[in-house]
């Protein structure tokens, strides 16, 4: 058994990602490391990730998201970046976790046309929740007729 | 020489803490593990056109991992499939993946289900077969000894030497496995002296079974070699099917081995057992306590009926429980072993031999296919003829002197 | 401020919408994080060691398989701790964290039973949906305790 000394403790991580007509993952970091006094910026295939004292990222985040805010998306994320028990290199293929983004991020333009359309509209000309959809259930008197209709 | 690399289809190790495990018995052998990269499309489609319709997305992903490597899309060496046991959903996959990748490609697959307390230790032996596959596909395809060779077998229960001279056995050695050198030492002595050569002839040695590092090391061995191809080449050369599809079946003395052997190297195989009651432990325990010998109990058992007597070794003290019970009630001595042989060899048939794809000719090897009661019921549940080949509880001292002689120099 | 499980607890869309709306998602990465930051022994590539899956026997059962247990490890302490739910119900390609659909199943039942707010939706699949689907959570999130109201 070995021990496990933590490297980064006490930092936190938080992905940025960009899915916008006017921004690009480049844009974003270019930016960010225009802003970043030393907290640590690495690119990732969809925007980047920061590194640092909470404050501190919040505070970059808080930025990067007011350039484009219907288009820029935040998450935690578990590990300091490049770390090797995550990286695409040491595994040969993407952590799973990358498919679960890859998944959301071809969606994501439906968040953001959400986001935008929200504030022009007045509480009450909001739609309702979209309610997960059900199987519509025959009716079994509904199923006999249909079953006698056949057979006659 | 560079990494053997096994892809690791899984759902589960991580969050069961056993990952590090995984890739100790890799790095152990000089492997190592990775993950095929995919796109999630590529998962999609892969999974669509697979067809088993399950419901836990990291299954999916293992089933198109599956498919891009049978495909061509990603190379490896070899696959390591691992869910959770006792996960009904995972073992269907991982049963369909093993037999899908073996019929559809070249690579050697190994199949696992582990709990959180499965160690590298358990994962070794499995490990190193993957890797020796890969690695020693020609030394495998050897078909004949040559010159003068000896195989050591450093077994749980038993230690086998044998002495091979131009394709021929020409001394065994065989003992009680107590101080692993002690017995290694002395079953070579009685194999050379069977033979009628000294140490210093031996062109080389190979060593085999679970002692064999230790075991290797002392007699400077040439080959040092995992028991699961080292006795299917032992198996395919004794039976005489060195070209075609075989299985081969061992009972050991702690864990069991089943095999599917394509031209005499393994394409799929499983090692162990839940309990020795799937053993040939518990045989012993039986010919014990019916006051015979072991190499008696075979012969006893053909003459009783098994079905007279209601017997289940899933658990060996159960099994023992039941054997004491039928006794007591007077059953013959006859049916009890009759009935042991029977519940080992189901629950060998019921724990391993599905993970396997079993194909004529069955071979049934080591010491345990010396007892026809046991070379019987295993014939009865598989609906064939079992062979069990000349000098069968020598296998893996056989199948280690004959890849042995692939070492000696000027080969 | 209220504290919302996530479902699937690695979505970066919900993650995103609930620390938008002015409240704290309790999402997998702060387990891993945790777990990532704090010393012990070494057991990558999550820091999840065989200890997890026993810790997991609190909810569920020793003959549950090791997987669900240690992956329980990480969620059950997170639905203990959630004021509020928002789960997507379509969720069929969330891989890792969320990649056993039986401990999935058991996440779903048990902040069902909780009897905390729940808000049920599916991902939108155009962008009509992505605005009813931006407004259900943005309302739900509205009526919680220390909510924007």
């Amino acid at each position: 058994m070995t021990a496990y000394r933590p490297r980064y403790a006490g930092s936190v991580t938080r992905y940025v990602f960009v899915e916008s007509p006017d921004m690009t993952p480049s844009d974003l970091a270019i930016r960010a490391y225009e802003i970043s006094q030393g907290v640590m910026i690495k690119e990732t295939c969809f925007g980047l990730q920061v590194t640092g004292k909470e404050d501190d990222v919040d505070r970059i985040v808080g930025s990067l998201r007011a350039l484009d805010p219907a288009h820029i998306f935040v998450k935690d994320r578990g590990f300091p970046p490049g770390d090797p028990r995550r990286c695409r290199a040491n595994l040969g293929g993407a952590r799973p976790g990358y498919f679960g983004h890859e998944f959301e991020m071809g969606l994501i333009r439906n968040i953001s046309r959400g986001l935008e359309a929200i504030p022009g509209r007045s509480p009450d000309e909001l739609p309702h929740p979209p309610t997960p959809s059900k199987e519509p259930r025959l009716d079994a008197a509904r199923l006999k007729k249909i079953i006698e209709s056949q057979e006659s | 020489m560079s990494k053997v690399r096994i892809a690791q289809l899984s759902c589960g190790p991580e969050y069961s803490g056993v990952q590090k495990e995984i890739d100790e018995a890799a790095a152990a052998v000089d492997a190592e593990i990775f993950f095929p990269d995919l796109k999630l499309a590529d998962i999609r489609h892969s999974f669509d056109e697979f067809g088993l319709e399950v419901r836990s997305p990291d299954l999916k992903l293992a089933i198109a991992r599956a498919k891009a490597l049978v495909e061509g899309r990603v190379e490896a060496d070899a696959v390591f499939i691992a869910t959770c046991f006792r996960c009904a959903e995972a073992a269907i996959v991982r049963n369909e993946l093993r037999r899908y990748i073996h019929e559809h490609s070249r690579l050697p697959v190994v199949s696992y289900s582990f709990t959180e307390r499965t160690t590298a230790g358990t994962l070794l032996t499995r490990m190193e077969a993957l890797t020796t596959i890969a690695r020693r596909r020609a030394l495998l395809a050897r078909e004949v000894q040559q010159g003068l060779t000896m195989g050591v077998d450093s077994g749980s229960s038993t230690t086998k030497a044998v002495v091979m001279r131009d394709n021929e056995i020409i001394g065994t050695g065989w003992l009680p496995t107590t101080a692993v050198l002690q017995s290694a030492d002395d079953a070579v002595a009685q194999a050379l002296s069977a033979a009628g050569v000294n140490r210093d002839d031996l062109q080389a040695i190979g060593t085999t079974g679970y002692g064999r590092f230790l075991v290797g090391e002392h007699l400077k061995a040439d080959l040092i070699q995992e028991e699961l191809t080292v006795n299917s080449k032992g198996a395919v050369f004794l039976a005489d099917t060195q070209r075609g599809p075989s299985t081969v079946i061992d009972i050991g003395g702690m864990d069991n081995k089943a095999i599917s052997v394509q031209d005499g190297i393994p394409g799929t195989f499983t090692m162990g057992g839940i309990c020795a009651g799937a053993s040939g432990r518990f045989l012993e325990m039986t010919s014990k306590r019916l006051g015979v010998d072991i190499t008696e109990l075979g012969p006893l058992a053909m003459k009783g009926l098994s079905r007279n007597v209601p017997m289940n070794s899933y658990c060996i003290v159960f099994g023992t429980q039941s054997l004491v019970n039928a006794l007591a009630a007077g059953s013959s001595p006859e049916d009890v072993a009759a009935a042991a042989c029977h519940s080992v060899a189901e629950q060998v048939f019921e724990q391993q031999l599905q993970e396997v794809d079993i194909k004529d000719p069955v071979i049934m090897v080591g010491g345990t296919s010396l007892i026809q009661g046991l070379v019987r019921a295993m014939g009865d549940l598989l609906q064939t003829e079992i062979v069990v080949p000349h000098h069968s509880q020598y296998i893996g001292a056989v199948g280690s002197a004959l890849l042995a002689s692939g070492f000696i120099k000027g080969e | 401020m209220a504290k919302v499980f996530l479902y699937p607890t690695t979505s970066l869309i919900l993650s995103d919408l609930v620390a938008r709306f002015g409240h704290k998602p309790l999402s997998a990465a702060l387990q891993i994080r945790e777990r990532i930051q704090t010393a012990g022994l070494e057991s990558p590539p999550l820091q999840i060691t065989p200890e997890e899956p026993k810790k997991g026997l609190r909810w569920a059962a020793v003959e549950v398989p090791s997987g669900v247990r240690g992956r329980m490890s990480l969620y059950g302490p997170m639905i203990d701790e959630a004021e509020a739910a928002i789960i997507i119900n379509n969720a069929d390609y969330s891989f890792g964290c969320m990649g056993c659909a039986r401990t999935n199943e058991l996440i779903k039942y048990l902040v069902r039973k909780r009897g905390i707010p729940v808000l049920d939706l599916e991902y939108p699949q155009n962008e009509e949906e992505g605005v009813e689907f931006v407004a259900a959570i943005k309302r739900f999130l509205d009526t919680l305790v220390g909510g924007p109201q």
